[in-house]
């Protein structure tokens, strides 16, 4: 269901009115554009705009401040109020509007009938606007004379299927839906957005239960009675999948893998086992060069190529790079990200130029971080050599600079297959706001769910228990979702 | 021939290695000549949209693109340049199609990195074959807030924001095909057969 905000507008401010009644106007002090922009901060996908002045004099009165609106969120909007003639529904949908909305113009079949055939039928909602059983026409000032089945099928003849509906008597009182009504009207295969009297979560979710298509929040949410945010989330779907990573330890041309350089055993040859995980589920691949020197640069260029000719899922590589100039060339061979560690440590401004130049979202910032004193220290070189900086602020150093992901290796769980820190992940994913990679400590597909759930991870990666057999991809993706985690099957 | 524009600002290796793949000709240009003379144009997008625009300008890429009658299909930062304005770096677009390019609200963890659900809300020949709600990969701060009937297909993340628009015979989407598997394959298949 759509949670759509209401902006009323008579003389280019903000009002709400009661029960319909001009008299019993209520004036807010804050200017359209911002109470719009505002809404767009919280959350809001779509707005719905009203002309009052429009819907009293029969043409639009403020469509400079509701054009304005538009031009400033760019957001979909429905926008109603003396939209009574072709001539002015057509400038509204013609300049972007995403609906308009029809009330009294309804009876004009002609006019109905142009729009639905220039525009298409979802582009035309009308209000169905009912006072005890009667419904009201002419800014709800007027009986149209019909009760509500004649008049839904009257609408339903000239080709409408969207439908504002307002019960007058609950507009503007903050004393919730009528749910009777509502669900009249949604059984008569309209799709119906719902306003008047909407103030808490549980009648919005009371409404979607119902099958209401959206419902329109007014006065609650100007005077503080929702919190818009948390209804937005609730409402919102958030489809991200968890990413499964496999990482691949790279050593003139083959995966190896060692507990951080220690006894490297060869794996296989890289091109392969990439496609081999890219077909088996991997939602992306990493691959590290650990003998990134100058002379063996030009055999990770090469690599990269011929990676990129064979897989169609992203990947990132890492090892040794120290400049710009680094970052094109894996960029221009075919790497969509790069991962920097030891250098974003010595060189912070290197991120920010890497940012700058080729983007966030192509800059992986690998962070080692171990244990210390109740708090974690990142460590440089392979885990060899500390540095004494605190992990956390490291990790919101790095976001401000500009990093798009951050990779976060646990020195204490490396290689352990004790399951990552969770807490080290948990504390670092509530204090960045760009994504998490968790890695350091897969052992079992538990500790893949307990770095999505406790750890607050976006992504985990791994190597041996993938490499060695010891966990498929499908057959972890398929826990995961067991588990209520979004994944990519 | 397709040809996929190189403005000098990222990865379009992996675009021209998936469209030969699928048994197109298709050439990586910048120069005007051959981009004017191409049956259909890709016009891949990374880095920032100040960089890009400018390298347009200079080449005068950005008049053929607008002039275009050819199908084209724009991906990610290539979509939104195709809009009026752009919120990164805030400069013009191209006009191509109405609307403007936003930040991804805060609150929400930007970029939006991985892989999310695509909803189609009508039908075009660029999604015949492909399920929806089927997965593509994102890798985007921005996003193009097109007017309404140009989209195509939306996607949601914590907001709900257009993923494939099109105008004519403009395309665009805003996730990369190219990094899809097969479901993005399938994609540029049917841009090529267009």
């Amino acid at each position: 269901m759509k949670i759509i905000p209401a902006i009323d507008i008579i003389a280019g401010r903000c009002v709400r009115l009661t029960q319909g009644d001009y008299g019993r106007v209520k004036r807010y002090a804050v200017d359209p554009v911002v109470a719009a922009l505002q809404f767009r901060e919280s959350g809001a996908s779509c707005l719905q705009v009203i002309d009052l002045d429009g819907a009293k004099f029969g043409y639009p009165k403020n469509e400079k401040i509701i054009k304005k609106i538009f031009q400033a969120t760019g957001l979909p909007i429905t926008v109603g109020g003396g939209i009574r003639d072709l001539k002015t529904a057509k400038q509204f949908l013609d300049s972007g509007f995403y609906r308009v909305i029809l009330s009294t113009a309804v009876f004009k079949k002609n006019l109905v009938k142009n729009l639905i055939a220039n525009y298409g039928a979802e582009r035309i909602v009308v209000a169905v606007d009912v006072k005890d059983g009667q419904v009201m026409t002419r800014g709800w000032r007027q009986a149209a004379g019909m009760s509500i089945d004649q008049y839904l099928k009257l609408i339903k003849a000239v080709g409408i299927n969207q439908i504002l509906l307002t019960d007058v008597v609950r507009d503007g009182t903050l004393s919730g839906p009528n749910f009777v009504l509502a669900s009249k009207v949604i059984k008569n295969n309209f799709k119906v957005t719902v306003a008047g009297g909407i103030t808490t979560l549980a009648q919005l979710r009371r409404l979607n239960r119902l099958g209401a298509d959206g419902a329109v929040i007014g006065k609650a949410a100007y005077e503080g009675q929702i919190d818009l945010v948390s209804v937005f989330k609730y409402f919102s779907r958030d489809n991200l999948a968890k990413r499964i990573i496999p990482c691949l330890d790279i050593k003139d041309g083959l995966v190896v893998k060692g507990k951080r350089f220690q006894e490297l055993a060869v794996i296989g040859d890289a091109v392969e086992l990439a496609k081999s995980y890219s077909q088996n589920g991997a939602d992306e691949l990493v691959f590290l060069d650990i003998a990134a020197t100058i002379e063996k640069r030009k055999t990770l260029i090469t690599l990269v190529q011929k990676i990129a000719k064979n897989i169609n899922i992203p990947f990132t590589v890492g090892g040794g790079i120290n400049s710009l100039a680094d970052v094109k060339k894996l960029l221009a061979a075919g790497a969509d990200k790069v991962s920097l560690g030891s250098a974003a440590v010595r060189n912070p401004n290197l991120v920010k130029q890497i940012a700058r130049r080729f983007g966030s979202q192509c800059l992986v910032i690998s962070l080692d971080a171990k244990r210390y004193r109740g708090g974690w220290r990142v460590f440089i070189d392979s885990g060899r050599k500390p540095t004494g900086i605190d992990a956390v602020g490291f990790a919101r150093l790095m976001e401000k600079n500009g990093a798009g992901e951050l990779l976060v290796n646990s020195l204490d769980r490396d290689g352990t297959k004790r399951g990552f820190d969770v807490e080290l992940l948990k504390i670092i994913a509530e204090t960045v706001k760009i994504p998490v990679i968790a890695s350091s400590g897969a052992g079992s597909k538990q500790d893949f769910l307990q770095a999505i759930t406790l750890g607050k991870a976006d992504a985990v990666l791994a190597a041996s228990v993938f490499h060695y057999g010891q966990i498929g991809i499908k057959e972890l993706k398929k826990y995961l979702k067991s588990k209520n985690i979004n994944v990519r099957i | 021939m397709i040809v996929i524009i190189d403005y000098k600002s990222g990865n379009v290796g992996s675009l021209q290695n998936a469209i030969l793949g699928l048994g197109y000709d298709c050439e990586i240009s910048s120069d005007p000549g051959k981009i004017k003379k191409a049956n259909k144009i890709i016009f891949p997008g990374q880095g920032r949209a100040k960089s890009a625009r400018r390298e347009l300008k200079k080449s005068g890429i950005d008049k053929i693109i607008k002039s275009t009658r050819v199908p084209f299909l724009g991906i990610c930062l290539g979509m939104q340049l195709l809009a009026d304005f752009s919120a990164e770096d805030n400069v013009s677009c191209l006009s191509v199609i109405p609307g403007n390019v936003f930040k991804l609200p805060a609150g929400l963890k930007v970029p939006q990195i991985g892989w999310n659900r695509v909803r189609f809300s009508r039908s075009s020949p660029l999604l015949t074959g492909i399920n929806n709600n089927e997965f593509f990969y994102f890798a985007h701060s921005y996003y193009f807030q097109a007017s309404a009937q140009y989209v195509l297909a939306t996607t949601d993340y914590g907001v709900e924001f257009p993923a494939v628009i099109s105008r004519d015979n403009f395309y665009s989407v805003q996730f990369h095909p190219e990094k899809s598997g097969l479901a993005g394959l399938k994609l540029l298949n049917n841009f090529c057969a267009i």
